[in-house]
């Protein structure tokens, strides 16, 4: 590497402090961008008179949230949205990480097809696809089962999940799994004692995109559930919508901030994962 | 580059299989749901079927194809979704997130766990209420008319003006997120050590974050690539709440497009075509990247 | 993945053999089907009414007819989603409900694709069938002539206006415009005395969507002469009418004058809740083209309670263009119908009548705040008693007209909200955007289009 000789070296800790203040800045400045249109919809959900337009709350009420506080409107959609999105999240991971493996272990000429091929096929239209699953699932009697629809979901959400997956794979080095294979584990126990452990930050974004695509898809359980209280959290949306386009917005921008609340709990969760402090580059390198 | 040679050159057919037999549980769902399904609509691509003409059916080849090429409402949408794609989620959400990821590298754990929450928050919030939320940020009283008054720059009317920007940033609100969890999940598997010692050889920051902190993500700055390509190209909820396409047509992209083609104006045949030319444009795209990851990784 | 051609995907696959093949595994129904009638309908939002009303019909039904339990799947989605969701239920033997609640808009995409059986052998042997008023027996009439659907209800449109904005600028505040001039003449009185009010509002562009349609340009173009859209007798659509060219330049004059709202605003896809939840309210906005449910934001469970509208809101109908014949007004609404597919369609059409009884109806009407359709209701002293404009709005239903939704208008219906955009911005001449308008009519129609007479 070359590297400019003129320039003089500050010492590390000045720099690392002045570094993390400009970044803390930085931070700052972009997280300010992100809140402020924001702003909306936390007003209106404590706004007795919310329109669409940003106006401190008047008055000031916790009413919009008391009125969607119902079994019918948010605690049974949001129980029935867990068990649909953690069960196809959970389905998709196993699927995802065990397709990743062959796929970044094993050279073959079909990896790249395959895998263009499974992620292009996601690109066509969800609703177009859905017709002909409909009459597949009244076929095999999978219709209106929860078991079906998450099978389906998880299913919608593994070309992509694949990729993901496979992508962070890629990056932990073979070299540590050399070492497990003298000493005679099998590729499947390289992969959970060794690979799993070493790209924890990699799988927990592939569980938070899995879980958050799921949670705000509508139109999948929609169609394959046909009793109403077995549809999850994204249904009750279409409750702060009248027949003639009339919008409670007060209640609808309540319901938003509750709808978003378990997606950023798991987020912060696994956030820990994500942080940066995990390190396995120097166990080899360094 | 961490792939591995293992097979000899006669490899058995049976280990492949052994070798291969991880990726059934995936490849038998996809199999099961997808594939039947998926050949249906691109059969259907080839027909003149339509809403009122369900018994009529007839394959009409490239019929659908011919018309989108020729019509001028095509061209223009086309224009809108490129460049909707190219701001909002080539330059918008990957340069975005992953200047996030390299700033909460760097910066403290306070500011790195509200600003992600907060961008995460952007990207959970339900697709119609970030539209609405746009619409009120974005309003001629709207914050953002206010901040730009207080600053005493002139304000904006993008909605409508310039629909098309309007859509883009809040696409790219919308979506950042996706780019920041991927890059600072592939930083956080970049060795500090190599990092360090770029600094300790006196490089400076943005000289280190060019040659040594982004070549050794570029194989998932590709793949994010393709990713939000894919799907920045078949947005359309956030659009359609924002703007239905207008006015006068003005942000109406390939998406937009096809939807009034195909629902609002019975045109089934046409608009699955479209669809597919969707497809294909993200084809391009991906192997645009596909090349210059290639270009640049000599290993494979 | 988006959601577009849903709906259009769903009509074309059904008849296809695929498709067909898919579903026939499916017949046979669960249990003994002449034992139960479902019920599939779209329930609106958080409003219960209708979900009340039909659980008290359905005791009343069980009670009369001893053995037939009625089951009901209401539907929270958006349009689309709705019928989507319809289309797939009707179109296997296994999951077709009974009955199914269609909105007079898309129901024509349905009984074109074969969905609904007709009616019309059951209707002639129903004597209830007398009361219903001739425009809503047309509301579910397919071009085959034949009806699909029973409607429960409809909406009518005329004109809102402050009356205290029209005290305050020296107007009459019992307001009675003979033609569209005066329409415009009483704006700009208000334009002139109240700056900051905006005098009038009618939807305009593809941003508020068919409201435009139906509730601005119609309301004005059925005012021009009759039939001025489609002609019934020769099944065409009209173009290159003088109507056309009027109604564009009404559009014109009051956004070129300043008497509309700022059209940046109007243009929002949210516009129609701007108006009704915000500016009228809060007397920013002295007259408006709307339906008559539009009290429904202002009402106690409504999204922003107004207690004092009904002194301050007064109605009018539209007047036609010279101020001859009756007020204009435009209809919407929902239909019952049977689908083909249904395993109970005799249970359902018991059921169906039950619904749409005298008693039945007068409840609903007076619950939903729904313009009536059965003649008998309307004149029910309880049902006019309800709420200040009922009587109004459903005297209206005398000369209401319902719209020519056969398959193709929803493409007419977009090439007028372009039109009307077009001439509201000033991009266009109402001499262009009617030319424009009349050359979309032909790629959208075909053959079945027809020159004005006059």
């Amino acid at each position: 590497m070359t590297v400019a000789p003129t320039r003089p070296v500050r010492p590390r800790v000045a720099r690392g402090l002045a570094g993390r203040g400009a970044a803390n800045l930085a931070l700052l400045v972009v997280g300010f961008a992100f809140v402020i249109p924001m702003v909306w919809v936390v007003a209106a959900a404590f706004n007795g008179t919310a329109g669409l337009s940003v106006s401190w709350p008047q008055p000031w009420t916790f009413d919009n949230f008391r009125a969607v506080l119902n079994v019918e409107t948010t605690y049974r959609p949001m129980l029935n949205g867990l068990l649909l999105c953690g069960g196809g999240t959970l389905v998709t991971m196993v699927g995802a990480v065990l397709a990743a493996y062959p796929l970044s272990r094993y050279r073959s000429r079909w990896s790249r097809p395959f895998l263009l091929t499974i992620l292009f096929a996601t690109g066509l239209p969800i609703t177009a696809i859905m017709v002909p699953v409909y009459g597949l699932f009244v076929q095999i009697n999978l219709i209106d089962t929860v078991l079906g629809t998450v099978l389906f979901m998880a299913t919608s959400a593994l070309p992509i999940s694949i990729w993901l997956t496979k992508n962070f794979m890629d990056g932990v080095p073979v070299e540590l799994e050399e070492a497990a294979w003298t000493d005679g584990a099998s590729p499947m126990q390289a992969l959970r004692h060794i690979i799993l452990p070493l790209m924890w930050p990699g799988m927990s974004v592939v569980a938070i995109y899995t879980f958050i695509g799921l949670w705000g898809n509508f139109f999948v359980p929609f169609v394959l559930l046909l009793s109403n209280d077995q549809l999850p959290a994204s249904v009750s949306i279409f409750t702060f919508f009248g027949q003639y386009g009339e919008i409670v917005y007060g209640q609808l921008a309540a319901y938003s901030l509750l709808y978003s609340l378990p997606a950023v709990v798991l987020y912060l969760f696994l956030a820990r994962r994500l942080g940066g402090a995990f390190n396995f580059g120097g166990a080899v390198k360094g | 580059m961490t792939t591995v040679q293992l097979e000899h050159p006669h490899a058995q057919r049976r280990r492949t299989l052994v070798r291969g037999l991880p990726l059934a549980p995936a490849v038998v769902l996809m199999l099961v749901f997808l594939l039947g399904p998926i050949l249906y609509c691109l059969y259907s691509a080839f027909t003149d079927m339509a809403l009122t003409g369900s018994s009529e059916t007839s394959f009409v080849g490239f019929e659908n194809f011919r018309k989108i090429f020729t019509s001028d409402e095509f061209g223009r949408a086309l224009g809108y979704t490129l460049f909707f794609t190219i701001v909002s989620a080539i330059i918008g959400q990957n340069v975005l997130g992953m200047f996030l990821a390299l700033t909460m590298r760097a910066g403290g754990p306070v500011a790195r766990a509200v600003v992600s929450a907060v961008v995460i928050g952007a990207w959970v919030l339900p697709e119609v209420v970030a539209g609405y939320l746009w619409l009120a940020f974005l309003g001629e009283d709207g914050p953002l008319n206010q901040i730009l008054g207080f600053l005493h720059l002139p304000t904006q009317d993008w909605l409508f003006s310039l629909p098309i920007l309007a859509v883009s940033l809040a696409n790219i609100w919308r979506g950042t997120a996706f780019s920041m969890l991927v890059y600072s999940a592939a930083l956080s598997e970049v060795p500090r050590e190599i990092e360090e010692a770029a600094t300790m050889d006196g490089a400076g920051t943005i000289r280190r974050l060019v040659s040594v902190t982004i070549p050794m993500v570029r194989r998932t700055i590709a793949t994010n690539l393709m990713l939000i390509t894919l799907q920045t190209l078949s947005v359309f909820g956030l659009i359609w709440t924002m703007t239905r396409g207008g006015p006068s047509g003005a942000s109406t992209t390939l998406p937009l497009f096809a939807y009034q083609q195909a629902f609002q104006l019975s045109q089934l045949g046409y608009g699955t075509a479209l669809a597919l030319v969707l497809l294909a444009l993200g084809g391009v795209f991906s192997l645009i990247y596909l090349r210059i990851l290639r270009l640049e990784d000599g290993v494979r | 993945m988006s959601t577009f051609s849903r709906r259009a995907l769903l009509g074309a696959f059904a008849g296809t053999s695929t498709a067909a093949a898919l579903a026939a595994c499916g017949a046979g129904g669960s249990g003994d089907s002449s034992k139960t009638v479902k019920v599939v309908f779209r329930q609106f939002g958080a409003n219960t009414v209708q979900t009340d009303f039909l659980a008290a019909v359905k005791k009343e039904f069980e009670a009369a007819n001893s053995g037939i339990t009625v089951e009901f799947e209401p539907v929270k989605a958006g349009e689309s989603d709705y019928s989507t969701k319809l289309q797939l239920l009707m179109r296997s033997p296994r999951t077709a409900p009974d009955i199914v609640y269609e909105d007079t808009f898309l129901i024509n995409s349905d009984i074109e694709a074969g969905y609904l059986s007709a009616l019309d052998d059951r209707l002639s042997s129903w004597e209830d069938w007398s009361q219903f008023i001739p425009a809503a027996k047309a509301a579910a009439k397919a071009l085959d002539g034949k009806t699909y659907g029973v409607p429960d209800g409809t909406d009518t449109r005329a004109l809102w206006y402050n009356k205290e904005l029209f005290e305050q600028a020296g107007l009459p505040t019992e307001w009675e415009p003979a033609n569209w001039e005066e329409i415009l003449e009483a704006a700009r009185t208000i334009k002139s005395a109240l700056p900051d009010v905006t005098p009038l509002n009618i939807y305009t562009g593809t941003g508020v969507g068919e409201a435009t349609t139906i509730t601005g340009y119609e309301m004005l173009l059925y005012g021009t002469g009759p039939n001025p859209l489609f002609d019934p007798d020769a099944q065409k659509w009209v173009i290159g009418s003088q109507g056309v060219r009027d109604v564009l330049t009404f559009y014109a004059t009051v956004f070129s004058e300043g008497l509309g709202p700022d059209i940046k605003q109007a243009l929002n896809p949210d516009f129609g809740n701007t108006v009704n939840q915000q500016m009228i309210p809060e007397g920013r906005l002295a007259i408006s083209f709307d339906g008559s449910y539009a009290c429904g934001s202002w009402l106690p469970t409504g999204p922003t309670p107004w207690p004092e509208w009904s002194e301050v809101m007064g109605v009018v109908g539209v007047p036609t263009q010279n101020g001859d014949g009756p007020k204009v007004s435009m209809s919407g609404g929902w239909t019952y119908a049977i689908p083909n597919n249904a395993q109970n369609p005799d249970g359902a059409w018991e059921f169906i009548k039950t619904v749409a009884s005298q008693k039945n109806q007068t409840t609903y009407a007076i619950n939903q705040v729904q313009i009536p359709v059965r003649t008998d209701v309307a004149a029910d002293p309880e049902y006019t008693a309800a709420n200040p404009t009922n009587e109004f709005f459903a005297e209206l239903v005398k000369n209401t007209q319902y719209r020519p939704a056969y398959s193709v208008y929803p493409r007419i219906s977009d090439a007028i909200q372009r039109a009307t955009e077009a001439v509201s911005t000033g991009e266009s001449t109402p001499q262009e955007a009617a030319a424009e308008y009349d050359s979309r009519v032909k790629e959208a129609a075909g053959d079945a289009v027809i020159e004005a007479s006059s």
